[in-house]
């Protein structure tokens, strides 16, 4: 069976969408527990395959037995092995901890929320495994639709950002195409490392720029790389909390992913770096992300969407850290994609619990928190001390090789805006926790209760996920050493010093 | 802003043109896309699929993984459509329309049923009864849109068709009704639970045709493994999986055309929106 655990992966959650999409229309209740065995069995074999990887190197599967050039193959690797277990990992984790808050918020339709939750992860984990350029644009749209259809279902103004967000991100996939099809045009194949066998005769030719130019912007358009970035905040805020949780983790990190694969495999570190010289004006793009990032954060008034742009400046951590084309660079955005998701998940199911509570996250909702609800606090106390980068939390680690990295590459201003993120993040991070912890609970009739708040946490099947992210987040920083010497060391390739 | 947004869309095209340089001729054959691949899904794809349409073979086998994937990029579009639009009523306050089939009158009943009768039928909005032309036009074409709909499906082997072209014609044929009679009569047709069931199955039967030869013991979508299933060889079981999965898409396809269709006309009422 674990010949078959790359088909196992996706072909999983792809067929439970759709029983789970009949279940709905049947007994609401079983779509819960159908979700959770499909995401599993997709972790478990995430798992298995990344430890595969680790002991026999890449594996190739050949969708439909078709040779590689002729068919579409999935290519594991040391790279897609790690973003593939993150996201198999976090998507369960979330599907859990949000089961009360999709109750909560959309008792009508959980049936089909469940379908397009799991297909959202199916497209996810297809895009991460596939070898084929074409087949990741065609599991692109796949989560870009479930997204809109899930974020739309949030508040009242949902609707309108996820219709802005439609439009920038169909935008992104269009470009992406385009990129895929000028490609095809000069090479003739679409898969991944055929295109990077026949690619360098062609490294002069203005065609294969260009590709690479509008894959590249479709791909941060996806990511929400300032200044493309205007549609995520808002898309991401008024989305419904397990809509919000699931995607704002993970989207943005395998749109990151993609574009290290697509320096690393398709175009090739060679061309990306050497032959192009377009490596400082991106590393100084990504400067300005960090730094507006922060800034826009720190004028927010309410939790969600201070934490949306921090997404926009992790993103930037990211693409500056691929781009300063060296090794540490590299190692630290790969390791950040692991690092990233868990914080932001850690950060959204805080956000998820505090609204199941309080049906608010203002900063004025949140006032005398820490009383009511310690535990949620407690856990976003470790997701906040990571987001700031304090040892032992994997914050650190990520940004540490992203400095050395910009260091080595003589890249200081990426590095100043590395410690003045961390700043902000401090500034933004002790703020909520002031005054979650100092300024009394007032209700929303806006009475001051002096008295002591009885303490009302969230259900324990919200709180367990949460405490395991949290201790995650300590845990992988813990064991970064191995991570990095036994996974991302063999993902970075070795021309790359 | 406007000024900007046209600067960037100059900009953007001028690259896209100034990219063309390097292409190939238009039609040469000796350009990569002509000379790469295509000469071996041009030679080998009857010897190994046993399907003389070569567009076929390559859509629904060499790529038939993509395939399966657009097929759920459609059914994600239906569920999404649904999710958005569907309203669930629970009882209309009070009042009820009626229309008398004889004389085209509509009656508005204030908190009372009118007794079940051939006389009165029960409607969900002031409209207006169809044409007697187009309402008769459109009931004979109908079996005839559908036959050629099958066709299209069962042709795809050997002429331009399959699935995605049958499935549409297929969804078109319910559409038209519900255009020509009125939604209800679409919907006593074809139930919309039924719909967004079959819609699933069409995308089941595809990615279960998948499954079933991983199970059988090759890879995923490799249709030689059911031979044992279809007792023939495995060159025939590819092409006969290639029509077991264009019937999936085809199912799917019109199903969530018609999903889409009653979700949008009615603004997820599905009761009479045009």
């Amino acid at each position: 069976m674990s010949q078959q655990y790359a088909a196992l992966l996706v072909v999983v959650p792809l067929l439970s969408a759709l029983v789970i999409s009949i279940a709905g229309l049947v007994n609401k209740r079983l779509c819960f527990p159908i979700a959770v065995a499909a995401l599993g069995v997709a972790a478990y074999s995430c798992i298995g395959l990344l430890l595969r990887v680790l002991n026999e190197g890449v594996i190739v599967y050949k969708l439909g037995g078709w040779d590689p050039p002729m068919g579409i193959a999935y290519y594991v690797d040391h790279l897609n092995g790690l973003v593939l277990a993150v996201v198999s990992v976090v998507a369960f984790l979330n599907l859990i901890a949000s089961k009360k808050s999709i109750e909560l918020e959309m008792p009508d339709k959980m049936g089909a929320f469940y379908a397009l939750y799991v297909l959202q992860v199916t497209g996810l984990l297809g895009i991460v495994v596939t070898g084929d350029a074409f087949n990741l644009y065609v599991l692109l749209e796949i989560t870009a639709l479930t997204g809109y259809g899930m974020l739309a279902m949030g508040e009242d103004r949902a609707c309108l950002s996820t219709l802005n967000y439609l439009y920038m991100g169909t935008i992104g996939a269009c470009f992406y195409l385009l990129g895929v099809g000028y490609l095809y045009i000069v090479t003739g194949s679409l898969n991944m490392v055929d295109i990077a066998h026949l690619l360098p005769p062609l490294y002069q030719s203005k065609a294969v720029l260009a590709a690479f130019i509008i894959c590249l912007v479709g791909v941060w358009l996806k990511m929400a790389f300032f200044p493309l970035h205007a549609w995520l905040p808002n898309a991401y805020t008024h989305g419904p909390s397990a809509a919000s949780s699931l995607i704002a983790p993970l989207v943005t990190k395998v749109m990151v992913y993609v574009m290290i694969r697509l320096i690393l495999t398709v175009f090739t570190p060679d061309f990306a770096f050497t032959m192009l010289n377009i490596s400082e004006p991106i590393v100084w793009l990504a400067v300005i992300a960090i730094v507006m990032g922060a800034i826009l954060a720190l004028a927010q008034r309410d939790l969600k969407k201070m934490l949306t742009y921090i997404i926009v400046a992790e993103v930037g951590y990211m693409v500056g850290g691929a781009w300063l084309g060296n090794r540490d660079g590299m190692t630290g955005a790969i390791l950040h994609i692991l690092n990233d998701a868990l914080m932001t998940l850690c950060a959204f199911l805080v956000v998820g619990n505090i609204v199941y509570k309080l049906k608010g996250y203002a900063f004025d909702d949140l006032k005398g928190l820490f009383r009511k609800m310690p535990f949620t606090m407690g856990a976003f106390v470790v997701g906040a001390l990571s987001i700031i980068g304090v040892p032992p939390t994997c914050g650190f680690f990520s940004k540490w090789y992203l400095i050395s990295g910009a260091i080595q590459a003589g890249q200081y201003g990426f590095m100043v805006a590395l410690i003045f993120s961390s700043l902000v993040n401090v500034v933004l991070f002790f703020r909520i926790i002031e005054i979650g912890f100092f300024e009394p609970f007032s209700d929303h009739h806006g009475h001051d209760h002096h008295t002591e708040e009885p303490m009302a946490e969230a259900p324990l099947t919200m709180l367990v996920p949460l405490f395991i992210v949290a201790a995650g987040l300590v845990v992988v920083g813990l064991y970064t050493g191995d991570i990095v010497n036994y996974i991302i060391r063999f993902a970075v390739p070795k021309g790359l010093i | 802003m406007k000024i900007i947004g046209l600067v960037i869309a100059v900009l953007s095209g001028a690259l896209l043109m100034y990219a063309t340089v390097d292409f190939p001729a238009w039609g040469d054959p000796a350009s990569p896309a002509s000379t790469y691949l295509s000469p071996h899904f041009i030679e080998k794809s009857m010897e190994e699929t046993s399907v003389p349409n070569i567009v076929t073979a390559v859509l629904a086998d060499y790529r038939g993984y993509d395939t399966m994937y657009e097929t759920t990029v459609i059914f994600s579009a239906g569920l999404a459509c649904f999710i958005l639009l569907r309203v669930f009523l629970r009882e209309e306050p009070g009042e009820r329309l009626y229309r008398h089939v004889l004389t085209g009158v509509t009656v508005r009943v204030e908190g009372a049923k009118l007794p079940l009768s051939d006389d009165f039928e029960r409607i969900d909005a002031m409209w207006t009864p169809p044409d007697l032309i187009i309402k008769t036009v459109c009931r004979l074409l109908i079996p005839f849109i559908q036959l050629f709909a099958l066709y299209v499906i069962a042709h795809g082997h050997h002429s331009p068709g399959g699935g995605f072209q049958g499935g549409v014609i297929l969804g078109a044929s319910i559409i038209v009704l519900a255009m020509s009679q009125d939604l209800r009569t679409a919907v006593r047709r074809m139930r919309e639970k039924l719909d967004a069931i079959l819609c699933a199955i069409g995308v089941l039967i595809y990615a279960g045709a998948g499954a079933l030869c991983l199970l059988l013991g090759l890879n995923f979508l490799d249709y030689g493994a059911l031979t044992p299933v279809l007792h023939c060889d495995a060159i025939t079981a590819r092409s006969h999986g290639i029509l077991i999965v264009e019937i999936g898409v085809g199912v799917a396809v019109m199903c969530t055309m018609i999903w889409i269709y009653c979700n949008l006309s009615s603004m997820g009422k599905y009761d009479e929106g045009l």
